[in-house]
C-alpha cells in the first residue's frame, strides 16, 4: 500500500527548488528583455530599441531557455542513470561519477577528438558509451572478488577515476592549446546558443524513461534476494545488464553534450530516497524530477551571480563542489550492506614465508635500474651511453631525480602498505584516502592567488593544506574508531573536491595552467639535489622503522575483534597508523604530485611475490615503489624526449595497465 | 647490507661529478651570447633583433600559435615550457636563459645552467607598450644588442603610428575576442596586447568588462552585443567549428546581421613589439577591406 505522506514527502524538496527556479528565471528575462541597454548588456549603448529588442529577444529564445530546458533533462538523466544504478548494484553510493562512467565517457570523447575526429561524425553519445561503458566494466571486474560490495565499488570507480585524470592530464599536458576549447565542455558547462542539444537528448531521454518504466518491476524484485527473483522467472543477469546499460546510455548521452556535471547523479536518487520516496517506481519517478530542479537550481544561482565572480564557474564543476560536502554528511546516515572484512577473502595470510632470495632479486633488480637511469639517456644524437666526461650531466639532472623518485615511490609504498593492511581492503591506497587530493587543493588555490609561486610557498601550502585534511578525516571518524569502510568513504568524498576544482583552472585556461598541470602530474622535475638526497634518506629511515609497527600491522587484517582478543587497542592504533599514513603520503606528494599509484601497486606487488607478513611486505614494497618510481622517472625522461613525461602519470599508467591485468584474479 | 652500499654508491657518484663540474665552457658565436629561453614572447623579441636563440621550448607549438617570425631549423627544441630538458639544455654550453615570471618555478633549477633573466612583460600597472618597449631594450641589453633594440623599437612605433594615420577617424569601436568552442569567447581589454594596438591606432576598445591578469575574460557569445566592429581572431578551435552556420545565438548578434564582423589571421596574443605590429597590420588591412564592402553596398 502506498502512503500518502510517501508520495508527498519528496515533493516538499521538489517545490521550493521549483519555486526559486521560476522565481529566478522570471527575474533572469525580465532583466534581459525591457531595458536592455542598462542592466545586462554593458556594450549594447547606442544600440537602436529594434536592435537591441531582437537580440534579447534571442539570447532569451535560444539561450536563456534551451538552457534551462538542457538543465532539467541533464539533471532528470543523471537523476534516472543513478537510480538504475543504484538499483542494480545494490549501492547507495553508486552513480555516473562515482563509478568512473561519466569521467570514462569523457576521455573517450577526448581522445576521439584529438585522434580520430572522424568518430565523432558516427555521433558522439556512441563514442561517450563505449568509454563510458569500458570504464564501468574495469570498476565492476576490480570489485568483482568482493561481491560488488559497495564500498568495493565505489573505491574501484575511485581508482578508474584517478587513472582516467592521469591519462587526460597527459593529453592536456601535451595539447594544451588544443585543448582550450574542450576544457570548458570538460567542466560541464550548461552554456547554450541553440535549441539542439534539447532536441538531441529529449527523445533519448524519453526512451530511457520509458525502458526503466518497462523494466521497473523485476528491477525491484531485486531488492528481495536473488533467488527469489529467480523463481519469478527473472533472469537476473540479463536484467542488470539492461539496467547498467541504460543508465550508462543516459549518463553518455548527457556527458557527450555538457560534459561532467558532477553528483546529481548521486544526490538525486538518494536524497528523494531520505525523503520518502521508497519503492524503485517513486525513485523513477521522483529522483529525474529533483534532479533536474536541482541542477536548474545551482545553474540559475550561477547564471545570477557569475559576474561577481573572479572567473567562469561551469555549472557542472559546481554541483561536483556541491557534491562532496554532501557526501561527507551522507557517509554516516548510510546503511552499507556487509562487505566487513573477514579472513576468508582476504590475502593478508600469516602462514608464507618470507622469501630472502627474491629480496636479493628486487635489490638488485634496483640497483640495475638505478644504474641505468643514471646512466642511460637518449640525447639529440641518439642513444647514449654516458661516459666519464657528463658526470656533471648525471649529479646536476640524473642524480636528484632518481634520489627523488626512490624516495616518493618508498614513502607512498609504505604508505599504501599500511591503508591496505589497516582497512584490509586491497583496493586502498594513498590516493583513496584523500591527502595527496587535499594536498592539492590546497596547491591549487595557492598558485591561483598567489602572484609570485615560489618552491617554499609551495611546500608550506601543501603540508599546511595537508594536515588540514588530516584533521578532517580524524574528525569525521573519530567516533567509529576509525572504521575501515568509513574512513575510505570519507576519504573519497575529500578526492572528490579535487577534480571540479581542477576542470575549473582548467576551463579558465590561466596561463599558470602549465605548471600546475606539470606538478599535478606528479614530476621529479623540480627537485634539486638536497631535497632529493633528504627524500631518499627519510625514506630509508621510514623503512628502518618498520618493525615498530610491524605487529600492529599483523593484527589488523584480521579483524577488530581478533585484534582486540590478542590485546591491541584497535582505535589508538588505527589512529597512529592514519597520522603515519597521512605524514608519509604528504611528504610524498610533495615531491612527485598527488598521482602516482605507486602506493596502490607497489603493496600489490609485493604480495603477489610472495611478501604476506606485516614486515617483509612493508619492506618489500618499500623496494617494488623504489623501482617503479625510478622506472617511470627514467621512461618519461625518454619516451617523447626531449620532452620530459612526468614520473607520476608514467606510474600512473604502468599502474593502471597492470590493474587491468593482474587484479581481475583478486 | 645492501643498501648502504647503494647509498655509498650515489655519494661516490656525486662527489665525482662535482669536481668535473667545473670544466664546461661556453663559446659566442657571432657577436651576441648564446641564448636560450622558455617564453614564445622572447623568443619572439629575441629574433626581432637578428638574435637566434640556440634552443627554445615547443617549438612545433609556437609555430602554430606564434608563427611569425619563423625560427631556422638550427634552433633545438628542449621541450615543455614549464620543464624544460635540462640536461639537453645544459649540453648547449649557452651563456644566457630568459624566462618571464611565469616559470619562475624553474628559475633556480635553471640557473645552474646559466645565468638566468626574468623579464616581466605582463605588468598591469605600467602602460603595456612601454613593458613591450622595455622588455625589448632589456633583451638587447643582454645579447649586445642595445642598437638594434633602438631601431626595432623605433621602426615598430613609427609603422603603427604611420598606420593611425591611415585609419580613419570615424571607424566603429572595436570587440576582440579569439573563439574558445562555440558557445564562449575569449573578450581581450585592458591590458592586452590587442587592447594597446587598438588604442595606438587611435581607435576605441568596446570590451570594457573586467579583465585577468592577461588582459582577457571568458564570456558567452550573447555578451558580443556590440554597436561596432565585431574582429575575430584565428584559429577557430575545432570545438567552435560549425559556430557560424548553426548558431542561433551568434546569427541573432547584432555585428553579425549587419555584417560587421571582421576575421583576422592569428597573432599571438601574449606576443611582444612583431606581434603587436602584425596585429596592426592586419588590423588595418581588415579594416580596410570592410570599408571597401561598406562603401561598395552603400553606393549600390
Amino acid at each position: 500500500m502506498i502512503q500518502l505522506n510517501r508520495w508527498v514527502s519528496p515533493a516538499y524538496v521538489c517545490l521550493p527548488l521549483a519555486i526559486i527556479s521560476i522565481v529566478i528565471t522570471f527575474n533572469l528575462i525580465q532583466s534581459t528583455l525591457p531595458d536592455l541597454s542598462y542592466r545586462s548588456f554593458n556594450f549594447s549603448v547606442g544600440l537602436s530599441t529594434s536592435e537591441a529588442t531582437t537580440m534579447s529577444k534571442a539570447v532569451i529564445q535560444f539561450s536563456v531557455l534551451p538552457r534551462i530546458a538542457i538543465a532539467l533533462l541533464v539533471g532528470a538523466a543523471l537523476g534516472l542513470a543513478g537510480v538504475l544504478m543504484q538499483q542494480v548494484l545494490r549501492n547507495p553510493i553508486a552513480s555516473p561519477t562515482t563509478l568512473g562512467v561519466a569521467s570514462g565517457a569523457q576521455l573517450g570523447l577526448l581522445l576521439a577528438t584529438l585522434f580520430a575526429p572522424g568518430l565523432l561524425a558516427f555521433g558522439s553519445e556512441w563514442v561517450a558509451l563505449a568509454g563510458g561503458a569500458i570504464s564501468l566494466l574495469l570498476v565492476l571486474s576490480l570489485s568483482w572478488h568482493r561481491g560488488l560490495a559497495p564500498v568495493a565499488v565505489v573505491l574501484a570507480g575511485l581508482v578508474v577515476n584517478l587513472y582516467i585524470g592521469a591519462l587526460s592530464t597527459v593529453l592536456i599536458l601535451f595539447h594544451q592549446e588544443d585543448f582550450r576549447g574542450l576544457m570548458i565542455w570538460a567542466a560541464g558547462s550548461l552554456a547554450q546558443n541553440s535549441w539542439s542539444d534539447t532536441l538531441h537528448l529529449l527523445p533519448r531521454l524519453v526512451i530511457a524513461v520509458i525502458l526503466a518504466g518497462l523494466i521497473a518491476r523485476p528491477l525491484s524484485l531485486l531488492e528481495l534476494d536473488e533467488s527469489g527473483a529467480r523463481s519469478l522467472g527473472i533472469s537476473v543477469r540479463k536484467l542488470r545488464l539492461v539496467g547498467l546499460g541504460l543508465s550508462v546510455f543516459i549518463t553518455a548521452s548527457a556527458v557527450s553534450l555538457v560534459g561532467i556535471v558532477g553528483f546529481v547523479g548521486l544526490a538525486a536518487p538518494v536524497i528523494v530516497k531520505l525523503m520518502g520516496a521508497r519503492s524503485l517506481a517513486q525513485r523513477l519517478l521522483w529522483a529525474p524530477v529533483f534532479g533536474g530542479l536541482l541542477l536548474l537550481t545551482t545553474d540559475l544561482f550561477l547564471l545570477q551571480y557569475s559576474a561577481q565572480l573572479p572567473s567562469m564557474v561551469p555549472t557542472g564543476a559546481m554541483t561536483g563542489l556541491l557534491g562532496a560536502p554532501l557526501l561527507l554528511w551522507l557517509i554516516p546516515r548510510l546503511a552499507l550492506k556487509g562487505s566487513a572484512p573477514n579472513t576468508s577473502t582476504m590475502p593478508f595470510q600469516l602462514t608464507s614465508k618470507p622469501n630472502p632470495r627474491m629480496f636479493a632479486w628486487l635489490l638488485a633488480l634496483l640497483l640495475i635500474s638505478s644504474i641505468v637511469a643514471l646512466f642511460v639517456t637518449r640525447s639529440a644524437a641518439g642513444w647514449v651511453l654516458t661516459d666519464t666526461g657528463q658526470w656533471e650531466a648525471i649529479a646536476n639532472w640524473r642524480l636528484p631525480r632518481v634520489l627523488a623518485a626512490a624516495g616518493a615511490g618508498i614513502l607512498l609504498a609504505l604508505a599504501g602498505a599500511t591503508i591496505q593492511r589497516m582497512t584490509a581492503n586491497p583496493m586502498a591506497s594513498p590516493e583513496v584516502l584523500g591527502i595527496s587530493s587535499g594536498t592539492a587543493v590546497g596547491l591549487i588555490l595557492t598558485i591561483y592567488f598567489s602572484s609570485n609561486i615560489t618552491v617554499p610557498l609551495l611546500i608550506v601550502s601543501g603540508a599546511t593544506s595537508a594536515f588540514i585534511t588530516l584533521g578532517v578525516l580524524i574528525f569525521l571518524n573519530r567516533r567509529t574508531g576509525f572504521q575501515s569502510e568509513r574512513l575510505l568513504l570519507t576519504g573519497i568524498a575529500i578526492a572528490a573536491l579535487f577534480e571540479p576544482l581542477r576542470s575549473i583552472f582548467l576551463a579558465n585556461g590561466d596561463p599558470r595552467i602549465q605548471q600546475v598541470v606539470a606538478w599535478m602530474s606528479g614530476s621529479t622535475y623540480y627537485v634539486d639535489f638536497s631535497s632529493g638526497l633528504s627524500a631518499f634518506l627519510l625514506a630509508v629511515v621510514m623503512v628502518s622503522l618498520t618493525p615498530l609497527v610491524a605487529r600492529w600491522l599483523d593484527l589488523l587484517p584480521l579483524g577488530r575483534n581478533v585484534a582486540l582478543g590478542l590485546g591491541l587497542s584497535v582505535d589508538k592504533v588505527r589512529l597512529v597508523l592514519l597520522v603515519l599514513v597521512a605524514i608519509l603520503t604528504a611528504l610524498a606528494t610533495l615531491i612527485v604530485g598527488p598521482l602516482s599509484f605507486a602506493g596502490l601497486l607497489a603493496p600489490h606487488a609485493a604480495r603477489m611475490l610472495g611478501f604476506s607478513k606485516a614486515l617483509p611486505h612493508l619492506v618489500g614494497s618499500a623496494i617494488v615503489g623504489a623501482l617503479l618510481m625510478i622506472s617511470a622517472d627514467w621512461l618519461g625522461r625518454q619516451v617523447l624526449f626531449p620532452q620530459e613525461i612526468p614520473a607520476g602519470l608514467i606510474a600512473s599508467l604502468l599502474g593502471g595497465s597492470y590493474f587491468i591485468w593482474g587484479l581481475r584474479r583478486y | 647490507m645492501v643498501r648502504p652500499f647503494v647509498i655509498l654508491f650515489f655519494l661516490a657518484l656525486m662527489s665525482l661529478s662535482v669536481e668535473a663540474a667545473t670544466s664546461g665552457t661556453s663559446q659566442q658565436v657571432g657577436d651576441y651570447p648564446r641564448v636560450a629561453t622558455v617564453d614564445w614572447t622572447l623568443v619572439e623579441t629575441l629574433m626581432s633583433l637578428g638574435v637566434v636563440p640556440v634552443a627554445a621550448a615547443q617549438i612545433k607549438d609556437y609555430q602554430a600559435w606564434v608563427a611569425e617570425p619563423a625560427l631556422p631549423e638550427s634552433v633545438v627544441d628542449i621541450g615543455l615550457r614549464g620543464q624544460p630538458n635540462r640536461e639537453l639544455a645544459a649540453s648547449l654550453n649557452l651563456d644566457l636563459i630568459l624566462i618571464s615570471p611565469l616559470f619562475s618555478a624553474i628559475e633556480p633549477t635553471l640557473s645552474q645552467i646559466a645565468p638566468v633573466q626574468t623579464l616581466t612583460t605582463y605588468n598591469p600597472e605600467n602602460d603595456f607598450w612601454q613593458n613591450l618597449v622595455d622588455t625589448t631594450r632589456q633583451v638587447g641589453k643582454l645579447t649586445n644588442r642595445s642598437a638594434e633594440a633602438e631601431a626595432v623599437i623605433e621602426r615598430h612605433r613609427l609603422r603603427i603610428s604611420h598606420l593611425k594615420e591611415n585609419i580613419a577617424v570615424d571607424t566603429p569601436s572595436l570587440l576582440v575576442v579569439q573563439f574558445i568552442d562555440d558557445r564562449h569567447v575569449r573578450a581581450y581589454g585592458k591590458g592586452s596586447l590587442y587592447d594597446m594596438v587598438i588604442n595606438r591606432l587611435g581607435l576605441q576598445n568596446a570590451w570594457k568588462g573586467q579583465t585577468n591578469m592577461w588582459g582577457y575574460t571568458t564570456v558567452g557569445i550573447e555578451k558580443l552585443t556590440t554597436q561596432g566592429y565585431l574582429v575575430v581572431v584565428d584559429p577557430i578551435p575545432m570545438s567552435a567549428e560549425g559556430v557560424f552556420e548553426d548558431n542561433k545565438l551568434w546569427q541573432a548578434l547584432p555585428a553579425v546581421r549587419s555584417d560587421r564582423v571582421l576575421s583576422m589571421p592569428a597573432v599571438w596574443s601574449f606576443g611582444a613589439l612583431p606581434s603587436a605590429v602584425r596585429f596592426a597590420e592586419e588590423l588595418y588591412q581588415a579594416l580596410s577591406e570592410q570599408r571597401a564592402i561598406e562603401s561598395d553596398s552603400s553606393t549600390l
